[in-house]
């Protein structure tokens, strides 16, 4: 028994060894756990011969890890969703600029850190989904008129700990001033249906199932629900629709997953070809078929089901000053009391 | 103003303590007893890191205290109490039918009321994942017939009762197991003498055994209370706000390491004098001892009536806690079964069980150590720095984590090395967060079969290292395997710490659990969280019929 033990022991260490010993290969922190990511990952091994090690975490352990190792993390790319969190990464320190004319080639400059400490990589829209039966569109206009009385309890959307909603509320902040995003999170979180809990899946289903009428969420969560292979999750799906928000004015708020190399990173020449690879039309073009994410060329879209929706106008505002409101979203969440 | 006889009191205190010192500094400081002093002070000094934090200026602190310390007081409050209150009537009322009563099934359920202990708590709640959501068609009825208002209370409600439920449903055995070696051992001759006396079961069930088994049923409490405020994937999952939410939302969230160092601490102050009124409950008595009872005492024998009740209480904490989340579990695993039997599966499991196996053994090694050291030189310095290194089990998974972090941050910055990531760190966790569960039953077996034997091989001339090899290590070969197997089980079950220093490309059957279930598929989550249940309920059966057979 004690045997075996030691065995299985030295087996691991064994592969620990082996594995490290291997050329070619990058080390990548990530907090993307899509199924999208794996088939493309494969594809680059294929393609380069490039090894690839992951840790997947969420992104505020992995920058956190990354900055207590510092110079002698292994890590080679950060991969994350929300410009606020490459941001974070980007103060903290840990990621490091790079220049490629494929990368400034494939993502427009509002997609990108200027300076090239992060790249976009996908983008995601944070609209408003309805239930089709309750809601008539013609209802829906901004996200200000959500902190509309008439919206008493009838919203659902998850919790400010959540980055997308952070994001969300930095561009309010952005558009309309601290006061009135204070105010505007006040009433909203007066209309809610339900103290804020869940995924954004999670809202989804609380609307079909008639909690509440509208949600606020991401679009590609509505696309992983059409197509799951659970029956219940499609007929979530079937019972909701999407509406962009504030398409008369700035337009519909939407952020990016991005990646960029760390500072300490070992194998910068590799990490730069892997950050190129997912930015090519053909893996820009798996983002969209597998996980329901916009390319950041968001006219090159080619899923039918992200076609059906309709185009949309996007609210422009720099994402890396999205990032540096970050913070004050935060307190002005916990000050309007939105959990 | 002091009074003379005051002053005398305190001067001889003082005396005293002058005393002791002096004897510790000049009589007990030896290889033996330096080594485990800078053993245990090495183990406490990512804990202490949190608490020195504690004195930092921090701009954050107002803002949370002003905006969301209440939510968390509340909310850790509310959870606290509900789990305790339904876990102690739980355990209690089962540990009672199942030592006291007779009836058909009694022995069955005498163990099998303790497989919950299998199943950690967020595995519980992701089997209970769509609880809430089954309650929808409910609470939009309320809605139609009665106010949004209604609904928006009852749905803030219900999501505390459902936390609790789901908590309390595995926790309970903590109580039950020592509340019914209690009743079944300490307090026989007592129940027998109130039986001679004429006194009814009602009466000797408030007036004799449960006073009797007071001091168990608190330590049984306060695990449940560390085990709730160290959950973060149930609370989590059902949106609860507490404590460990918290810190990981300023921490993690807001980047503010020093709000969560507040938060963090706080919680540990909490919890030091949660510690502090267990001991004042307990009133000085010791629940593990008097197990010398002489027959166990006849139980009441219960009519059809009663029994039918009787099988029915003990049912239903078997079926909630146990059989449910398991047969969710096996459902969904079956459905899955292809992707059962591949090489990546095999290989998690062997992670899981070498890591477990591993951090067992280095932490009965250091336990036994630490509490020889303190023992054979009846050193009390040892002993306060044992007391420290193991506070770590009460500490949350979380607060140990930025304890760490902090602490190899600084060694990474000193020599280049780079600790976190590394199994050595993640041993080292294991080993904060679990000194304890080795160290206090090899501490109480010493106590109880050594301290003579010690004596007497010093005074035939042994040297100290002897004494541990031929005498204390074959007399407590039994504990020490019990030991070893706790730490294993709760390594086994253990989520946050390896979830955040985990090294590369390296994933255990928790891990696995939780990945799965933040990208949403439950159910492919099942096949690791039964072998989870299936790889810590066979020692935890074992080490049940241990504690049986010591009667």
């Amino acid at each position: 028994m004690r045997r075996n033990i030691f065995n299985n022991v030295f087996t691991i260490l064994f592969l620990v060894a082996t594995i490290s010993t291997l050329k070619a290969e990058i080390n990548i922190y990530s907090h993307r756990h899509y199924d999208s990511d794996k088939i493309l990952f494969k594809q680059f091994t294929k393609e380069t011969g490039i090894k690839i090690n992951i840790i997947k975490g969420s992104a505020d352990q992995l920058i956190q890890r990354l900055i207590s190792e510092g110079n002698n993390s292994p890590a080679d790319v950060l991969l994350t969703v929300d410009a606020g969190r490459l941001e974070r990464a980007r103060a903290a320190g840990v990621l490091q600029p790079v220049k490629s004319n494929i990368l400034l080639k494939n993502i427009p400059s509002a997609m990108r850190d200027h300076e090239g400490y992060w790249y976009g990589l996908t983008v995601r829209a944070r609209v408003i989904v309805y239930a089709k039966d309750r809601v008539n569109p013609s209802e829906l206009s901004t996200y200000e008129d959500l902190a509309d009385k008439k919206w008493k309890g009838r919203i659902v959307v998850r919790s400010s700990s959540n980055i997308y909603n952070q994001s969300l509320l930095a561009s309010i902040i952005v558009a309309n001033g601290s006061k009135n995003a204070l105010s505007w999170a006040k009433a909203v979180r007066k209309n809610m249906a339900r103290t804020p809990r869940g995924s954004d899946r999670d809202q989804a289903r609380a609307v079909s199932s008639g909690i509440a009428d509208i949600a606020i969420m991401n679009t590609y969560y509505l696309g992983i629900l059409a197509n799951s292979s659970q029956r219940a999750d499609r007929e979530v799906a079937e019972k909701l629709a999407v509406f962009f928000p504030n398409q008369n004015d700035r337009g519909a708020h939407i952020n990016v997953s991005g990646g960029g190399v760390t500072r300490s990173s070992k194998n910068k020449e590799e990490a730069i070809k892997f950050l190129e690879f997912l930015s090519n039309s053909k893996s820009q073009e798996t983002f969209g078929k597998v996980n329901y994410e916009y390319p950041v060329k968001i006219e090159m879209n080619k899923s039918n089901l992200l076609k059906s929706w309709g185009s949309f106008k996007v609210d422009e505002v720099s994402l890396s000053v999205l990032g540096a409101k970050n913070s004050e979203a935060v307190k002005l969440f916990d000050r309007a009391g939105w959990e | 103003m002091l009074d003379g006889s005051r002053l005398i009191f305190i001067s001889s205190q003082l005396n005293k303590f002058y005393r002791i010192l002096k004897e510790e500094l000049f009589f007990k400081l030896n290889a033996w007893t330096i080594i485990s002093l800078l053993v245990g002070l090495f183990i406490f000094l990512p804990m202490a890191e949190v608490l020195w934090h504690f004195t930092d200026t921090a701009d954050s602190w107002e803002h949370l205290k002003e905006t969301v310390l209440g939510r968390y007081l509340k909310g850790s409050f509310i959870l606290v109490l509900g789990t305790a209150c339904l876990s102690i009537i739980t355990g209690v009322s089962c540990a009672w039918l199942v030592s006291c009563c007779d009836f058909p099934g009694r022995r069955f359920f005498e163990w099998a009321l303790i497989l919950p202990l299998a199943i950690p708590t967020y595995i519980a709640a992701y089997a209970y994942f769509d609880l809430l959501d089954m309650l929808n068609p409910l609470l939009v009825w309320i809605r139609t017939s009665f106010s949004i208002n209604t609904m928006i209370y009852l749905n803030d409600v219900l999501v505390y009762v459902v936390t609790i439920l789901v908590l309390a449903s595995v926790l309970y055995p903590y109580i039950y197991l020592l509340a019914r070696s209690s009743f079944s051992n300490q307090g026989s001759q007592l129940i027998e003498a109130a039986q001679m006396l004429g006194h009814s079961p009602k009466s000797i069930f408030w007036r004799v055994a449960l006073p009797m088994a007071r001091p168990a049923i608190v330590a049984g409490t306060s695990l449940v209370i560390m085990e709730t405020l160290n959950d973060y994937g149930a609370v989590k999952h059902f949106g609860v706000p507490t404590f460990t939410t918290g810190i990981f939302r300023s921490w993690l969230g807001m980047d503010d390491i020093s709000g969560a160092l507040r938060l963090a601490a706080c919680l540990m102050l909490f919890i030091f004098l949660l510690l502090l009124i267990e001991k004042g409950l307990r009133g000085g008595a010791k629940f593990n001892i008097g197990i010398s009872s002489s027959q166990p005492f006849k139980r009441y024998s219960l009519d059809l009536i009663k029994s039918r009740l009787a099988i029915l209480i003990c049912s239903i904490p078997l079926l909630v806690g146990f059989i449910a989340p398991v047969m969710r579990l096996s459902f969904w695993a079956t459905s899955n079964i292809e992707k059962l039997f591949n090489a990546s599966f095999l290989k998690l499991i062997i992670n899981s069980l070498s890591l477990a196996t591993i951090s067992s053994f280095v932490a009965v090694t250091v336990a036994i150590f630490l509490a020889y050291v303190a023992r054979y030189f009846s050193s009390s310095s040892v002993y306060t720095s044992n007391r420290m290194a193991i506070l770590g089990y009460s500490v949350p998974g979380a607060v140990v984590a930025i304890g760490i972090l902090l602490f190899s941050g600084q060694i990474n910055q000193l020599n280049g090395w780079v600790l976190t990531g590394s199994f050595f760190m993640l041993i080292f966790a294991y080993l904060i967060r679990f000194l304890a569960v080795a160290w206090q039953p090899i501490d109480s077996g010493m106590e109880k079969n050594c301290e003579q034997f010690n004596n007497a091989s010093r005074s035939l001339g042994s040297s100290t290292f002897k004494s541990l090899i031929r005498v204390n290590i074959p007399l407590l070969k039994n504990t020490l395997l019990v030991a070893g197997l706790l730490v294993f089980i709760d390594t086994i079950k253990e989520l946050p710490l390896t979830l955040i220093l985990r090294p590369f490309n390296f994933e255990t059957l928790a891990t696995r659990t939780f990945d799965l279930t933040t990208q949403g598929q439950i159910p492919e989550s099942s096949i690791p969280a039964l072998c989870i249940i299936l790889v810590v309920v066979f020692p935890a059966i074992w080490l049940n019929r241990q504690m049986e057979y010591k009667k």
